[in-house]
């Protein structure tokens, strides 16, 4: 035992000059990340401006109960969950499909083009792809409107304001500006497999879609594994950036979503304990999700983070 | 591949290509030519492909304006000093953990993994702000962003790849640690290194979420947060963009200029940089999510 302590201590004093090197990113995680995990305790406290979060009194559980008690509690959980949903069951998919697409291309520069074509959005802020979708589908001089208007002889359509429009846009910008980046992955877990295995199918007689079916599929499982559990955290957050801009007081209704109630209250009007209550919320749903999804992609397809 | 015949598969599948693409790109292009096009002729309609009335007024304008000009500097200070500095703090940490028989090294990652999975939320990390009298410096856009984990986990799998032989060997000639870094693997990972500087570069670039709610002081907003106060105000508005909300510098009456011509220009004066470094990039960052992509 001494012998290994020994030991272990001598690696360690090999390596020092290494953990040097990480030392300034443990005290900027400790600032910036776990500092912030202990502000949770806000929630069970009350705070005084001219007091740390520390130095607050307790109150127990007044705030946690105010946030569930609060008329906004369901409203707010459901519209939250509802855009989640809706981009996992819609949204998921749509980067699998493209890379199939973009993987039956033979042509090199037509594949190489598109890719550049379709990352594009990713690169660009939410503000940017908001205001361009804002301008394109404006109601005085939008060119959907023109059309809709010049050529069908129908009415423009006010698409930011109106409530029915909310969700098709959150899911048409939310496809737009990520299918082409998250189809990377999917492109290199499809790089990956056997074209043996391909051409033993196609010998035995399995056709495109057999193939497809029982070779693809089953390839890039693991990597859709492991983007869902990285999505599921975020559960309760929706993608916040782009409901804030994307709501409007027209769609209000449904794009109230946690953090813009989190904005409102706790950043802007003050009311730090309810909104700190309602982050730690979302944060221990989200970890309870990755556990349990993690555990069941783990016993299904063998894939864990950790 | 031998396939003598074009099958339908394949046209419905290049056609379906075509039009992503257009999808994707044709809205870019109509605010490029909007941005170009003389802002009252834009009302009259009818431009799609090309401007009608060419002009660099809208340009010209946007770049007298003092908060215009104000927050792009913001936007590139940040950018370059966060750039850089977040890169070289993120693979010093990955080289030091890319060595297998670090004491510890399974907890040191997790210490850091954690933070993706849970995290305190915006409130408290507000107050850390205030407390680090940070919301009213520059420096809040740099320091809070200088360590990201998916960074650091994509350099680190790239310097595994790295033999560790090349260090070991080098160490025993004399050198130590940071040196083998400086001048073995630095040089080795010019491609992987190229790829982090690029996403820290766009993430600084675009975010505009930090300046609106954390800041809330005009004269420190980049350029994106900017562009959505004015997004905002619009979109309050049912688009009726009032001149003076655009700016106090800017007299549109006796000038080619609209407010929403200037608005058009401005998006493309924070898109544009993007544009013209990522396609290429494209090579590299797409090697490095595929090297990232294999360990997972």
């Amino acid at each position: 035992m001494k012998l290994s302590d020994k030991y272990l201590l001598r690696r360690i004093w090999r390596y020092r000059a290494l953990y040097i090197f990480i030392l300034p990113a443990v005290i900027w995680y400790i600032i910036f990340c776990y500092i912030p995990m202990y502000g949770l305790a806000l929630g069970f406290k009350e705070f005084h401006f001219n007091m740390s979060i520390w130095e607050s009194p307790w109150v127990g559980m007044r705030y946690f109960k105010q946030f569930i008690n609060d008329r906004m509690f369901w409203p707010l959980l459901q519209n939250t969950v509802i855009i989640s949903v809706l981009k996992m069951v819609i949204g998921f998919p749509a980067p699998i499909i493209l890379a199939l697409m973009i993987n039956e291309v033979s042509n090199k520069y037509f594949k190489k083009t598109i890719q550049t074509v379709t990352y594009l959005p990713y690169f660009v802020s939410w503000v940017v792809c908001i205001a361009v979708l804002v301008k394109f589908i404006s109601p005085h001089d939008g060119i959907i409107n023109s059309i809709l208007v010049n050529v069908f002889h129908k009415e423009a359509i006010y698409f930011m304001g109106e409530k029915n429009w909310f969700y098709p846009l959150v899911l048409f910008t939310d496809i737009w500006k990520n299918v082409g980046w998250n189809s990377i992955v999917y492109l290199s877990a499809l790089a990956g497999i056997d074209q043996q295995l391909y051409e033993a199918a196609s010998i035995d007689g399995a056709g495109k879609w057999k193939r497809m079916l029982h070779i693809t599929l089953p390839n890039i499982m693991p990597t859709a594994c492991i983007l869902f559990l990285l999505n599921i955290g975020n559960l309760l957050k929706a993608g916040y950036e782009q409901i804030i801009l994307l709501k409007t007081p027209g769609n209000s209704g449904l794009s109230m979503i946690l953090d813009t109630q989190i904005i409102q209250q706790g950043i802007q009007q003050g009311r730090y304990e309810y909104a700190t209550v309602a982050g730690l919320f979302q944060s221990v749903i989200g970890l309870i999700l990755v556990i349990i999804v993690n555990r069941i992609t783990k016993k299904l397809a063998d894939v864990s983070l950790w | 591949m031998r396939k003598s015949k074009i099958q339908i598969s394949t046209i419905i599948n290049y056609t379906a290509l075509c039009v992503l693409g257009i999808i994707t790109l044709y809205p870019f292009i109509y605010i490029l030519v909007l941005s170009f096009n003389d802002g009252y002729d834009t009302l009259k309609g009818g431009i799609y492909f090309w401007p009608r009335v060419i002009t660099f007024e809208n340009y010209i304008k946007v770049f007298q304006d003092s908060n215009i000009l104000n927050a792009y500097g913001i936007t590139i200070f940040r950018t370059v000093v966060g750039t850089l500095i977040g890169t070289i703090m993120c693979s010093m940490l990955a080289y030091a953990l890319a060595f297998k028989n670090l004491p510890g090294r399974r907890f040191i990652v997790f210490f850091f993994f954690f933070t993706t999975i849970f995290s305190g939320g915006m409130i408290p990390y507000y107050i850390l702000l205030r407390q680090l009298n940070l919301t009213q410096s520059i420096w809040v856009y740099v320091l809070p962003q200088l360590y990201n984990f998916f960074n650091i986990m994509l350099l680190r799998t790239y310097f595994e790849t790295i033999p560790e032989s090349i260090g070991e060997s080098a160490r025993i000639d004399g050198c130590g640690y940071s040196r083998v870094f400086l001048q073995m693997f630095l040089p080795l990972s010019k491609s992987v290194i190229a790829t982090i500087m690029l996403f820290f570069g766009v993430a600084h670039w675009n975010e505009w979420f930090t300046g609106a709610y954390y800041v809330q002081n005009k004269d420190l907003f980049p350029v994106a947060t900017l562009l959505q106060n004015i997004l905002n105000e619009a979109t309050f508005e049912s688009a009726t963009f009032d001149a003076t909300k655009m700016n106090t510098g800017i007299a549109t009456a006796i000038t080619s200029t609209t407010p929403e011509s200037l608005k058009m220009a401005f998006i493309m004066v924070m898109t544009l940089p993007i544009l013209c470094v990522y396609p290429f990039l494209q090579k590299y960052f797409v090697k490095g999510i595929m090297i990232g992509s294999v360990k997972g």
